[in-house]
């Protein structure tokens, strides 16, 4: 879809897991960008 | 389902509290029909009631009691390991939990009733803070309905047991081969998606190395990294890769307007 809307778009080959593996920095997810899922609590 | 007869009449009561107890804690065992067997097995006086239901209640209720709390310690990951197998890993942990919230009390009750569903629903439970209370006294209640439903199948129809006996080893040729009619069918499936997804692979891939080089060139302002993950991003303690930012991948179209067209974009996942 990217790519269709004219968007120069490219797929980084093994993800996070590939990027940590090669010892690249890494930062915590923002807390407001938290998904946050129902709870009972 | 004759072993299991001889099995039952052998070893009684320890044998069925293992086999409701395995398959509590999530173990392919079939604890329904142990159950149905040590209610004929009652009826023909060779188990005692007062002895097998409450044995077969407490392993059942441990059982689910130790997933409960497996969910609870491991949070959504135990959630997200098991939708890992799902169509859709992405959506998954999201409907899951939306659905479980909506009707967890009722689900509670009667999962014991749905194979793959009764495993799912203590660690849900856990996962998702119910109170200890509040999931014993539920769960406790859908034990008790499965317990009670299938030992009162054995102890009425204890005569029909020794024909379906006869017929068993038939049915099970014919289960063995609904089963693998299942498997065949479920690999079909995921070639025909590797097909479908194939389409997807003329989008350009960039190795780790080749995005680190690109990020310390001068066009590195240029560079959009992208974190397109859904699911990761429930547990408080996730991390992405420094200085990407996240879009919704179930929200694109809307996400898309946010994007400046100058800029080159890397997308990654898990």
């Amino acid at each position: 879809m990217l790519r269709e809307k004219g968007f120069n778009a490219f797929i980084l080959v093994g993800g996070l897991a590939a990027w940590r593996r090669a010892g690249q920095p890494v930062e915590s997810v923002p807390r407001e960008d938290l998904v946050k899922l129902p709870t009972f609590s | 389902m004759t072993d299991l007869v001889a099995l039952i009449s052998k070893h009684g009561y320890g044998l069925v509290i293992a086999i409701v107890f395995a398959e509590a804690i999530g173990l392919p065992v079939p604890a329904a029909l142990a159950m149905v067997v040590a209610g004929a097995a009652v009826a023909g006086h060779i188990l005692r009631a007062p002895v097998l239901l409450p044995m077969a209640l407490v392993a059942m209720v441990l059982g689910d009691t130790l997933l409960f709390f497996a969910g609870r310690s491991t949070g959504w990951r135990l959630l997200g390991f098991l939708c890992k197998v799902s169509a859709n890993p992405e959506t998954c942990i999201l409907r899951s939990a939306e659905s479980f919230y909506k009707r967890g009390k009722t689900t509670l009750v009667i999962a014991k009733f749905i194979p793959g569903v009764n495993t799912m629903g203590p660690p849900l439970a856990g996962s998702m803070k119910m109170r200890f209370s509040l999931f014993l006294r539920f769960d406790a209640m859908g034990a008790a309905l499965y317990i009670l439903a299938y030992f009162a199948l054995g102890f009425a129809g204890r005569d029909f047991l020794k024909a379906m006996g006869d017929t068993f080893q038939t049915a099970g040729h014919a289960m063995e081969e609904i089963l693998l009619a299942g498997v065949v069918v479920y690999l079909a499936y995921r070639i025909w998606l590797m097909k479908k997804n194939r389409v997807y692979r003329v989008v350009p891939r960039i190795q780790v190395q080749e995005l680190i080089e690109k990020l310390k060139s001068e066009d590195a302002d240029k560079i959009l990294v992208v974190d397109v993950r859904s699911h990761g991003y429930y547990d408080p303690e996730a991390a992405r890769i420094k200085g990407s930012i996240r879009i919704e991948p179930n929200n694109l179209e809307e996400e898309l307007q946010k994007f400046p067209k100058e800029k080159d974009i890397y997308l990654y996942c898990t």
